[in-house]
């Protein structure tokens, strides 16, 4: 359905506005976004500011007021909504599954619509319902009821992601899961993306979620104002207001820290058996807390021995450089 | 005569009775849920247009059976077919009531959730909305009917088919040969029937009742 060079399309919002009707002031006020194909960015703002309304504006369950919706290139609000929404994967921030589908019926449903055949649709299901970890032969045939919150979230996203779709919309995708379960929800989403490479408006409530999956984070006011769109890294460096700021919270430091790993820092001599050791891959935030555990300011990666100081300075060049912009 | 005895004698009379009584029952209720089941589907959203239905249907049900059926004798007749037109003007309301009531009430995610994966309103209504509310839809069918079976009783009064005849038969010579037998054997018969359909719609709650709906974890 839509252009792509990528698995993703790209997004583009224009002026894009809705106001509910009997309400003084538009719920979403003239957003203006270019989400870049095979991007994700996450949304975060408090509750009430207007993201869920963003995004059904984009798969248009609301429609929007004034404004213009690009996927693509092409303009969402000329294409039959139906046809738009089987090709934009949605997940729902209640969840949502239907009680009286079996798990796999749910999973299924969407490459149903699209006339995908039988052998197909189970096998793409199957796969699916591994990725969100959840044994197929266990779980295909029960029903949400019969699934915790957080399965039933999983179930949600393995849904959305069925029939492969281009762009997909995530309200809250990982918000009813445990701390361990999402930081493995996370880390297999992160991995699909990396291969699948689709544009994903991701919400959450939860700053360092957005740091770890977005490719850019939107952090936003009431009525969806952007108050300051840039990756990740960029933000924690240089927050463009006290409002971003308090998003990050105090340590700003260590969660740029655990962005960088100890391969962008420059080591001294080579690698010192007698320090504490770090993996290729480590974060800068691993390898301090090894330090700070171990009493060193010392430790050593296969490339060599990592200084405290060195740390330090990586994150200071960060900065400069940021500051340059 | 005792009253097995006055049974045994006029078995034929009573049986064929007591199925008219049934099927009477049994197409009025077919058509009430067709019709009933239809105007819910189709008012559901529209408040005014719900209520209407609604307030239509509590009205019908406020006239009283004897009055709605001599009303009717002018237009449709006697017999069956006055008697079908007013058992199925009585079963309306509770159906339709909980059609509503069943529609609206399903969770809106559920429903978000059906139209942001691009199926039609019209798709989600019947494939969605209407699995989930049919245990409740049915519970209105299943009032509808054990109050048309008490009704049915009196369509007697327009020479109606069922088991009133022998009831009222009996009243209209109380103290004669066999009128409280006549009686008794009329109300005993339409207790039974009415403790079969219950008995059948026990058995279709559990068949069509979505499997997802009655699990527990
Ligand atoms: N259907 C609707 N009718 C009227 N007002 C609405 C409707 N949906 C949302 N709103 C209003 O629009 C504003 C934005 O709501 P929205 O759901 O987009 O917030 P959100 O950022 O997703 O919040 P949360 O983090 O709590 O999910 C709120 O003030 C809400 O009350
Ligand atoms: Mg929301």
């Amino acid at each position: 359905m839509f252009e792509t060079d990528t698995g993703g399309a790209q997004i583009q919002l224009r002026a894009l506005t809705k106001q509910f009707p009997g309400q003084a002031e538009p719920a979403v006020d003239s957003v203006d976004l270019d989400i870049p194909a095979g991007e994700l960015v996450a949304f975060v703002g408090p509750s009430g500011c207007g993201k869920t309304t963003t995004m059904k504006m984009i798969n248009r369950l609301v429609e929007p007021t004034s404004g213009e919706i690009r996927i693509g290139g092409e303009d969402v609000l000329a294409l039959p909504p139906d046809e738009l929404r089987r090709h934009i994967g949605y997940v729902i921030q209640q969840i949502g599954l239907f009680p009286h589908l079996t798990i796999g019926e749910n999973v299924g449903l969407v490459p149903k619509l699209l006339g995908w055949d039988r052998p197909k649709a189970e096998a793409r299901t199957e796969d699916l319902l591994a990725l969100v970890n959840l044994e197929p032969g266990e779980y295909r045939d029960r029903y949400p009821r019969q699934l915790s919150g957080g399965q039933q979230q999983r179930v949600g996203v393995a849904r959305a992601l069925a029939a492969d779709p281009p762009v997909m919309l995530m309200d809250e995708p990982f918000g009813a899961t445990d701390p361990i379960t999402r930081e493995h929800l996370q880390n297999e989403f992160l991995k699909l993306q990396k291969d699948l490479r689709k544009t994903i408006i991701f919400v959450t409530h939860d700053f360092e979620e957005a740091i770890k999956l977005g490719d850019r984070i939107a952090v936003l006011r009431n009525q969806s104002h952007i108050a300051q769109y840039d990756t990740p890294a960029n933000i924690l460096a240089n927050p463009a207001d006290d409002y971003v700021a308090s998003f990050i919270g105090a340590d700003a430091t260590l969660k740029r820290l655990a962005l960088m790993t100890v391969d962008e820092v420059p080591t001294e001599g080579p690698p010192d058996p007698a320090l504490p050791q770090v993996e290729t891959g480590t974060s800068l935030r691993e390898a301090l807390d090894l330090m700070v555990a171990n009493g060193t300011d010392r430790c050593s990666s296969p490339a060599g021995v990592l200084s405290y100081t060195a740390l330090c300075a990586s994150i200071g060049r960060e900065e400069v450089a940021a500051g340059d912009r | 005569m005792s009253l097995s005895e006055y049974v045994a004698s006029r078995w034929d009379t009573l049986s064929l009775a007591a199925a008219e009584h049934a099927l009477v029952v049994a197409i009025a209720i077919g058509i009430a849920t067709l019709a009933g089941v239809g105007i819910g589907l189709v008012t559901h959203r529209v408040p005014r247009a719900s209520n209407a239905s609604l307030a239509v249907s509590a009205g019908i049900l406020t006239i009283p059976s004897l009055a709605l059926l001599t009303l009717l004798i002018p237009i449709t007749g006697l017999g069956w077919t006055s008697t079908l037109v007013a058992l199925t003007a009585y079963a309306l309301l509770p159906i339709i009531r909980n059609t509503v009531v069943g529609l609206r009430g399903v969770d809106r995610a559920t429903v978000e959730a059906g139209r942001g994966m691009g199926m039609s309103r019209v798709r989600v209504l019947m494939k969605v909305q209407l699995p989930l509310a049919w245990p409740l839809i049915l519970t209105g069918i299943r009032v509808s009917t054990q109050m048309l079976i008490g009704i049915a009783a009196i369509a007697a009064f327009v020479d109606g088919p069922g088991l009133g005849t022998q009831i009222f038969e009996g009243l209209s010579r109380l103290g004669s040969v066999n009128s409280l037998n006549a009686t008794l054997a009329g109300t005993f018969g339409i207790v039974i029937v009415a403790l079969l359909f219950d008995l059948f719609f026990s058995v279709v709650r559990h068949l069509t009742t979505p499997r997802g709906l009655r699990v527990r974890n």
